[in-house]
């Protein structure tokens, strides 16, 4: 058993109330808002996909729980505390972010770039910031377990989208993250490779209770992945629930705007949507 | 296992305000290692080790250049002779004073070769902490505009003759730090306004910028008198000529300091190279790191081209080199590249002023002969990578 006392089970890890965000200076931001009044729970351990057509504010809202972006109005809470409060490291010690697309235009190894994640732990009161063993231990395992170790002197310039987005969540692991945010994981990859990130990152939520929430448009692949959904609207929860209510129930047509037809996954029974001809 | 005796978050429900910066002390290992765990191995990332026999071996490299340099000129020293000199000091009493090649090499190539190590680093290190801020692999303080918003500070002081000096010391390099500080603050402005930074967005943007800047210089130099003039010009194609010691050791000193803000902020350009969310996501604090970096990057470039002009490109291949030699880890390529600049301008000065001797070629002039091509050559590359 570690020695630091367990994290309150009573404490969500993030709580959000009457949150609302927009883009604009302060004064027009709240009249056109990306995110109206978004008040939500994130529960301990589950895995919530946000669904909603482009637009309707799902990678803002990992933002803003990131704290990447600083909302204009309404409060979040990280287990328990005023997210506002934290040093950004201190966010980036319990929170990881895997973002849409990375760009690196400067050859950093993929060793390097994993390290990368260590920068939250480290003390910068003076120095250059070396890791130290255990730094390089932990990179490592986040390294084995994405299965890109053996990729470690290779140059992130030189990589495939599925083997970039594996080093990608190497380095958000290596935060030893609560929470990890993953803004359309499985964009841009291949049915295999979409298929491995989404088993992956199932693997990390059940073995070591990582809580999870992740933004994508696939709403079959959140179906079966997530244990609760969220379907966004114009920076507004239309509604929040399993994946039978959400994806089954007739919000799904009014949010996209096109009718679907929904039946079971021949192996999960979860809720599948296809279009209609 | 410890208990928790109340869930602290709870009790205060005031607003951000009065919430005291928190520390989460009731962090579980939620990421245990497993048995065995092997580390990262050092070969494929950057070693305190491989750092420090990196710096030493180019540390003692430019020593090696510097004392070569010192031989070369219009009069020809030779090597024996100028280690021979060189260790009477600078302070060497009698006949030896009044010496030719004493007087020579400790008030003319000292100094001179001295200011080309300090300025060609300088601008390195500049150019690759740009690049990283900007993501940019084309960065320069000379191509993207900032040399030339120095300039233009320098050029309106002087031209003005507004409080040249406060207590003796010339305070060009501030009316320079202030230029150079306005184009950093337009480029970066420019970069951003397209979303994500765009490599042909800023080079547009500094090439259109340095065109107003250059404008603007010329225009006042019109309204100059002649002697002051003609002396711009030559300031403008970059210079070392004739620095005293004095000014010598009075740049050092800015110049140290820029150089060691930068390389205090390596680990942070590191992550910025990721893009400003990702490094924010990962804890560094983007605003506040920009600030000290912009600070840095313009008092360098304000030193530099209130002491010695337009000089270009040195920013540019230099960081380009080092990183494909020593990889990309600023805390690294900092240094490296202080050297290696440092290397670069003390040789190319060497050229400058022996080439055509007694006649001197301004070193802005070779160094954009080098660097010029290599800057096109690495356009097209970068531009069939985005086709690839």
């Amino acid at each position: 058993m570690s020695e630091y006392p367990e994290t309150p089970t009573w404490q969500p890890p993030f709580v959000m109330d009457a949150v609302t965000f927009g883009f604009d200076r302060k004064e027009t931001a709240v009249q056109t808002p990306v995110l109206k009044n978004v008040s939500l729970t994130i529960e301990s351990g589950e895995v919530l996909g946000i669904l909603g057509p482009n637009g309707s504010g799902k990678s803002t809202l990992l933002k803003v729980l990131m704290r990447i972006l600083i909302p204009q109005q309404g409060r979040i809470e990280l287990f328990g505390q005023s997210h506002v409060a934290f040093p950004q490291a201190e966010i980036s010690r319990r929170v990881a972010f895997v973002p849409q697309e990375t760009q690196q235009a400067f050859p950093f190894t993929i060793s390097e770039m994993v390290l990368m994640g260590r920068y939250p732990h480290h003390n910068r009161t003076w120095g250059l910031g070396w890791e130290g063993s255990r730094d390089r231990a932990v990179a490592m395992q986040a390294m084995r377990d994405m299965d890109v170790a053996h990729l470690g002197v290779r140059l992130i310039t030189n990589l495939s989208g599925g083997e970039r987005q594996r080093a990608v969540i190497a380095r958000a692991l290596a935060q030893e993250p609560e929470i990890l945010l993953l803004d359309e994981p499985t964009a841009f990859l291949d049915l295999h490779h979409q298929l491995e990130i989404a088993r992956i990152i199932r693997r990390l939520n059940r073995e070591r209770g990582l809580t999870v929430v992740l933004v994508s448009h696939d709403l079959n692949l959140a179906s079966q992945y997530c244990d609760r959904l969220l379907l966004l609207r114009e920076g507004e929860i239309v509604v929040m629930g399993s994946p039978e209510e959400v994806i089954a129930g007739e919000s799904l047509e009014r949010v996209y705007g096109c009718p679907v037809l929904v039946d079971r996954h021949p192996q999960s029974g979860r809720p599948r949507v296809t279009l209609p001809v | 296992m410890a208990s928790v005796t109340s869930p602290s978050g709870k009790s205060y429900a005031g607003g951000p305000s009065a919430v005291p910066a928190p520390a989460l002390l009731t962090r579980p290992e939620s990421f245990p290692l497993a048995e065995g765990s092997r580390p990262v191995p050092a070969v494929a990332t950057l070693s305190p080790m491989k750092w420090l026999g990196v710096s030493g071996g180019l540390g003692t490299l430019a020593l090696l250049v510097f004392v070569a340099c010192l031989g070369f000129g219009t009069e020809t020293i030779s090597f024996a002779n100028v280690t021979a000199l060189l260790a009477q000091g600078p302070f060497a009493a009698g006949e030896t004073q009044a010496a030719p090649h004493y007087i020579i090499l400790w008030q003319v190539r000292v100094p001179r070769v001295l200011l080309a190590f300090m300025v060609g680093g300088s601008l390195a290190a500049v150019g690759a902490s740009l690049q990283a801020l900007l993501r940019n692999p084309l960065a320069d303080p000379y191509v993207i505009g900032i040399s030339s918003g120095a300039a233009l500070g320098a050029a309106v002081a002087v031209l003005f003759g507004i409080g040249l000096s406060i207590l003796g010391l010339s305070v060009l390099p501030f009316y320079a730090f202030l230029g150079a500080l306005l184009a950093l603050l337009i480029v970066y402005r420019i970069a951003v306004s397209y979303g994500s930074f765009s490599i042909h967005t800023l080079l547009l943007g500094g090439v259109v910028l340095n065109a107003i800047f250059s404008a603007l210089i010329l225009f006042l130099t019109t309204l100059a008198d002649p002697y002051k003039a003609s002396g711009m010009y030559a300031w403008l194609m970059g210079s070392l000529t004739g620095p005293d010691f004095p000014t010598v050791l009075v740049l050092a000193v800015y110049l140290l300091l820029g150089v060691a803000v930068l390389v205090s902020q390596a680990s942070a350009l590191n992550l910025l190279t990721l893009g400003e969310e990702a490094a924010r996501s990962l804890g560094v604090e983007v605003e506040r790191v920009k600030r000290v970096l912009f600070a840095a990057a313009a008092l360098l470039t304000g030193s530099v081209v209130a002491f010695s002009g337009l000089i270009g490109f040195v920013g540019l291949i230099v960081p380009h080199a080092v990183r494909l030699v020593f990889g990309a880890d600023h805390r690294l390529l900092l240094i490296a590249s202080g050297m290696i600049g440092g290397i670069f301008l003390m040789l190319a000065d060497t050229v400058a002023r022996t080439l055509l001797s007694p006649t001197e070629i301004p070193v802005g002039v070779v160094t954009a002969l080098v660097g010029g091509p290599v800057f096109l050559y690495l356009l097209v590359r970068q531009r069939r990578r985005v086709v690839a």
